[in-house]
């Protein structure tokens, strides 16, 4: 190992932000005399990445392997990448300080397709070859895993291999596989070979996508089954993460309370893919939190999940935890809630008298449009839980819509401007009068994107200039005095749309886009929706053709050998069941809906309390 | 919620590679160690309480330490040594507290009385001690510096700003320029300023390789 440090240390008098590069944060891990090395990347900055749980989960996974070492590296803000491009400077990991080029395996989060770009400079920062295909056995394992994973295809030519699914498990079996046969000197092919059979390991080389999905040729299986984690009682949260010097965006302690979400909403592909629902008792989450706490020091601990406040005992959790830190200044929060769950109760345990605002996604401003994507709640919830909150104190409310959803007319938008008056009448008839000018309502307006193994994976995207024209529809409906509306860049939208459904054609995309300059593509001022153009022209692939084209259901889809347990029945299913405004109940709640899931995985939902309310 | 009863006076460094953090970052390390080592802190008053703590004047990114304080208020006593032991054993090395003693509650706050800051520059670029030395008075006795900070343009009095004449030594075969300053409402003149307006004046290709903050001062004992 090569300690790059002393030709660091003097790049950073002249970068931004230096915290991001200098490790000794507490809780990092420095092991010496690791025969194994393992690099856990997130492919953007520093601040973006320390807030990512999966790293942090697997951090610790890693570090209680005999011999194995885990360390962290992201993607350097521009200025540093800059210098070290300048200086000769590699890409390195924090805690050893050496060149990423030097681990045995490298680990690299997918987190959102708009950081695919961030891919490719990480790895031409580290020296490490972009395409699998160039590797050679001097050259790191290059491992991909995280929520893009459900359709690696875009990406699959930059790795070796990827994880789908849940990797507390995956990553020791990866480490212990990929050490064995390392150590008996095979071929590079033969180790990936040795990987494709650890389950929901997807080797990309050993597959063919000439027929337009991706068959294998021989070793691998013919479709790769998600990892799933049966208990997420049998691997505890972190309570020991690496605790940041640096302001990073979720800078707390988090215990993840549940995992999956089967509300069942038809264009929520995490909703879809990380089924069943698994809860952590109410036992484990307090003894979590106060130790998480208690090593770290924070300030603050964030209780997550998908649907935190679905979990069964998450009162019991709130209350209990806010006698135990009472006094303590340390405050509790959720991510967010769900209109119909709401309850002044569980605001005020987390608030510990504080009234910060409040976030709700009602999705789409008419009944028969939230039908149709299964958000199962009504405008008499939304408006109810106004009035409680605003009665209760709360001054400050967020609301998020989307634009473009299948079956979508002008008058769902317009649905959207008459649902938020109706908030801001309800807000303002449950607050004296003097404080009515304090009443602040924000209104954030997506475009919805269909992703892989979603009811709407068949369904088109809207175009951009549609997407203009439904926006003025909106604009035009809205109150006009006191909302602050904003929007998500729908230029980025269109992209990771076309990032989310294509196959294998977009690597050359993103590496001609890369080429010519982008990265921090998930950055408003970085982001160049020409540069991309150019991209899909130079290589001749249409995205319109990706991301604005009505499927056939019997189309081969690209990502269709990635088997999520869900059946293709069911999805297919629920877009007649959405064409129709039919909704479709939660199973929690609920009775089966027959997703497929638990039979084809084996597995079953598991609550911490008896049942759910 | 909790008077603070006690008030105990921290001293660190702010060594090695943490003199990369920001002042905010080094508060927060600061605060999260004294909760890590369990220290039974007062939390302010008011609808979002916190740990109350109060630090020394700032510094910048970059620029090391051997004498930092802070004030953190503790609702039961702990003996001074026991809270510094547990301290020392919460924290990074770099900014691992040095001495813990409790100070009166009605003292002044530390950012108020230490307005006086000794800093070691070390400097190369081949200049002799005696050089250096020579175009530092000569800067001095000129009585003015305009130093210019993210394109503002600052003047300081050097007659008011350095209650001591700057001094260049020899350690462990480095040069290091040793500048006392007065820390004022309308910001501080930063030492490595002050060598590298030397440095031109005297048309020499030096460079600052290192700032560190030596001592902290009350104005009497300037």
């Amino acid at each position: 190992m090569s300690d790059l440090w002393p030709r660091i240390e003097p790049l950073l008098a002249s970068v931004e932000r230096p915290a991001r590069y200098i490790d000794r944060e507490w809780g990092a891990l420095h092991i010496d005399d690791a025969e194994y090395r393992a690099a856990l990347v997130y492919p953007d900055a520093y601040e973006l990445g320390m807030a990512n749980q999966a790293i942090g989960i697997l951090y610790q996974c890693l570090a209680a392997i005999p011999g194995v070492a885990p360390e962290r590296a992201f993607l350097p803000w521009r200025d540093m990448a800059e210098q070290m491009r300048h200086n000769d400077v590699p890409l390195f990991t924090l805690e050893s300080c050496s060149p990423l080029s030097e681990m045995d395996l490298v680990g690299i989060t997918l987190p959102y397709e708009l950081t695919y770009s961030n891919i490719l400079e990480i790895l031409d920062l580290a020296c490490i070859p972009l395409r699998a295909a160039d590797r050679t056995a001097s050259d790191p394992l290059v491992i991909g895993g995280g929520p893009c994973a459900y359709n690696p295809e875009p990406v699959a030519a930059f790795f070796d291999a990827i994880l789908i699914g849940d990797g507390e498990h995956a990553i020791g079996q990866i480490v212990s596989v990929h050490r064995a046969v390392k150590a008996s000197g095979v071929s590079r092919h033969e180790i990936l070979s040795a990987l494709a059979k650890v389950e929901g390991v997807y080797v990309p080389s050993l597959y063919s996508t000439d027929s337009g999905s991706a068959v294998s040729l021989g070793i691998a299986p013919a479709r790769v089954t998600k990892r799933l984690l049966d208990d997420l009682g049998m691997v505890r949260s972190p309570v020991c993460p690496v605790v940041p010097f640096m302001d990073v965006v979720h800078d707390r302690v988090t215990v993840e309370i549940l995992r999956g979400c089967s509300r069942g909403c038809r264009f929520c592909q995490a909703g879809m893919v990380y089924r069943p629902v698994r809860e952590r008792t109410a036992d484990t989450i307090v003894r979590d939190v106060l130790a998480g706490l208690e090593c770290t020091g924070h300030e603050e601990v964030s209780l997550t999940s998908l649907s935190s406040a679905d979990h069964s005992q998450l009162e019991e959790v709130l209350r209990r935890l806010s006698r135990r830190l009472e006094g303590t200044g340390v405050t509790v929060s959720l991510p967010s809630l769900r209109v119909d769950a709401f309850s002044v109760e569980i605001a005020r345990l987390l608030g510990g008298g504080r009234k910060t605002g409040l976030t709700f996604a009602p999705e789409a401003g008419t009944q028969r449009m939230r039908d149709v994507i299964n958000k199962n709640v009504t405008e008499e919830d939304l408006l109810g839980t106004v009035r409680k909150a605003f009665s209760a104190g709360w001054h400050r409310i967020k609301l998020y819509f989307m634009i473009g959803l299948p079956t979508e007319t002008d008058a769902d938008i317009e649905g959207i401007g008459a649902l938020v008056r109706k908030v801001q009448e309800a807000a303002k008839e449950s607050v004296p009068p003097a404080q009515r000018g304090g009443i602040r309502i924000g209104v954030s307006v997506a475009t919805f994107v269909p992703k892989a193994h979603t009811p709407f994976q068949w369904d088109a995207q809207i175009t951009l200039d549609e997407v203009r024209r439904r926006q003025s529809v909106l604009r035009d409906s809205m109150p006009k005095r006191g909302i602050d509306l904003s929007w998500h860049d729908p230029e980025v939208s269109f992209l990771e749309g076309v990032m989310a459904r294509g196959g294998r054609e977009i690597a050359d995309v993103i590496e001609h886009a890369w080429r010519a300059g982008a990265c921090y593509d998930a950055w408003t001022e970085e982001f160049s929706l020409g540069r991309w153009r150019e991209a899909f022209d130079a290589c001749g692939v249409d995205p319109l053709s990706i991301g604005s084209r009505v499927r056939e259901f019997d189309e081969k889809l690209p990502w269709g050998h990635i088997q999520t347990g869900l059946s293709s029945e069911f999805l297919r299913i629920e877009r007649e069941r959405a064409s129709e405004a039919i909704t479709t109940p939660d199973c929690t709640f609920d009775e089966c809906t027959g997703c497929g899931v638990c039979p084809t995985l084996g597995v079953d939902v598991i609550l911490g309390g008896e049942s759910r309310e | 919620m909790s008077e603070g009863l006690f008030r105990l006076r921290i001293a660190y460094p702010k060594a090695g590679r943490l003199r990369f953090l920001s002042h905010l970052e080094l508060t927060t390390a600061c605060e999260r160690a004294a909760r890590r080592a369990g220290l039974p802190y007062a939390v302010t008053q008011g609808f979002n309480p916190k740990m109350k703590v109060a630090f020394g004047p700032a510094l910048p990114v970059g620029t090391g330490s051997t004498c930092e304080r802070f004030d953190v208020w503790l609702r039961e006593y702990v003996p001074a040594g026991e809270a510094l032991e547990r301290l020392r054993s919460s924290s990074s090395i770099d900014v691992a507290p040095l001495d813990a003693c409790y100070v009166a509650l009605r003292a002044p706050s530390l950012a108020a009385s230490l307005t006086i800051a000794t800093y070691d520059v070390v400097t190369v670029g081949g200049v002799s001690v005696e050089d250096q030395q020579g175009s530092l008075d000569a800067l001095v006795k000129a009585g003015e510096l305009v130093v210019e900070h993210k394109g503002k343009q600052k003047v300081f009095d050097l007659a008011s700003t350095l209650p001591k004449e700057p001094k260049v030594r020899t350690s462990n075969g480095q040069t290091v320029v040793e500048i006392t300053t007065r820390m004022g409402d309308r910001g501080s003149l930063r030492p490595e300023s002050l060598v590298m307006a030397a440095f031109q004046r005297s048309g020499t290709s030096g460079s600052v390789l290192s700032v560190t903050r030596t001592r902290l001062a009350e104005e009497e004992d300037a």
